[in-house]
């Protein structure tokens, strides 16, 4: 059961993990998009997209923190 | 206040609830948005929301109706830190380190293991020097590959131990011992080759396993690029 678990958490740390770079490098591609942006829609539309990137990059830290910490006690017990 | 000290405004246990954002403290305690300090069952009291809400239904105004009780006032200390992961992250992204140098050991040790092939079937000494010359340039060139993947782990995920990252690492170690061992026999023996000792059977075996070895790394590098 336990082991299970270990592994399942196993398995999301890594899906998390290899997200989050994909963020950074999807804001960074937003931010330099807005920019070039020449019309004031685009370069909105782009910056906005660029935060909301952000906005999931934290989310995902925040659930990896979570994951990492209920990992440790699923090995603790 | 101090960040540190701002967990223990958390709301629970009738303790206030305060959260940061952008360097300010807010003071949500009573709100029934935020009962027990959890707010839409996601985001506590006592933590730093700044980065959040962009994933809010709301825009910032809404904290306009919020109280602000304090400021930050160590924001400088934790700036400079998550300034530098930052801008190592970019240096990263920008120059690519490890995808620039893990090519020289990827085509050195399959060029040495083909050579030395040539060389038992065809037993033409030509091959063999250029094997064993393939195979120090391929050990040699694993090293700064080794040491921008760890750069890359560290920066961009924070040297997570997961089964990928394990794969990679003890199999770089077995390909730099293989090739460690393999340099030093030859350059010890230059013989060895030839002769039908276990040595010359080791010698060539390395040669051989590094290749396996390196598919085994490349593969859960691929793995991290291109994930499943
Ligand atoms: C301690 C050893 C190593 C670690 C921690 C490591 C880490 C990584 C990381 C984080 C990536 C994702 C791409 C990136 O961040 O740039 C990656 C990709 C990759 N790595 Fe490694 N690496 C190591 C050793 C090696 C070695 C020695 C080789 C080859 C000889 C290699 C071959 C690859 C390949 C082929 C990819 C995929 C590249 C791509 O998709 O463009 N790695 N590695």
């Amino acid at each position: 059961m336990d082991k299970q678990r270990i592994k399942e958490l196993e398995e999301m740390i890594q899906v998390v993990l290899l997200a989050i770079p994909r963020e950074i490098s999807a804001r960074e591609f937003y931010l330099q998009a807005a920019k070039k942006a020449v019309s004031d829609s685009s370069r909105l539309l782009f910056s906005d997209l660029a935060e909301q990137e952000k906005g999931h990059e934290a989310e995902l830290r925040r659930i990896l923190t979570e994951l990492k910490t209920e990992l440790k006690e699923a090995r603790g017990h | 206040m101090k960040r540190e000290n701002l967990k223990n405004y958390d709301g629970k246990d009738g303790r206030p609830a305060y959260f940061a954002y952008k360097g300010k403290v807010y003071d949500i305690t009573g709100s029934k948005l935020w009962r027990n300090g959890t707010h839409v069952n996601r985001h506590h009291a006592g933590e730093d929301l700044t980065d959040f809400m962009s994933m809010a239904p709301h825009a910032e105004e809404v904290l306009e109706q919020c109280k602000i009780v304090d400021t930050i006032d160590d924001e400088v200390a934790e700036d400079i830190f998550i300034d530098r992961m930052d801008r190592l992250r970019d240096w990263y992204r920008r120059f690519h380190p490890h995808p620039v140098t893990l090519h020289y050991p990827m085509g050195l040790f399959y060029f040495a293991a083909f050579m030395q092939l040539l060389y038992l079937i065809f037993r033409v000494s030509a091959f063999e020097s250029a094997a064993f010359y393939a195979f120090i340039g391929a050990t040699l060139t694993t090293i700064p590959a080794a040491v921008s993947g760890l750069f890359s782990w560290w920066v961009n995920y924070q040297m997570t131990l997961t089964r990928i990252f394990r794969m990679k690492i003890i199999f770089t170690l077995v390909m730099l011992v293989f090739g460690i061992s393999g340099c030093v026999l030859r350059f010890l023996y230059p013989g060895i080759s030839a002769g039908t000792s276990p040595l010359s059977f080791s010698y060539s075996a390395l040669v051989f396993l590094n290749v396996p070895a390196l598919t085994i790394v490349a593969f859960n590098g691929g793995k991290i690029t291109w994930p499943s």
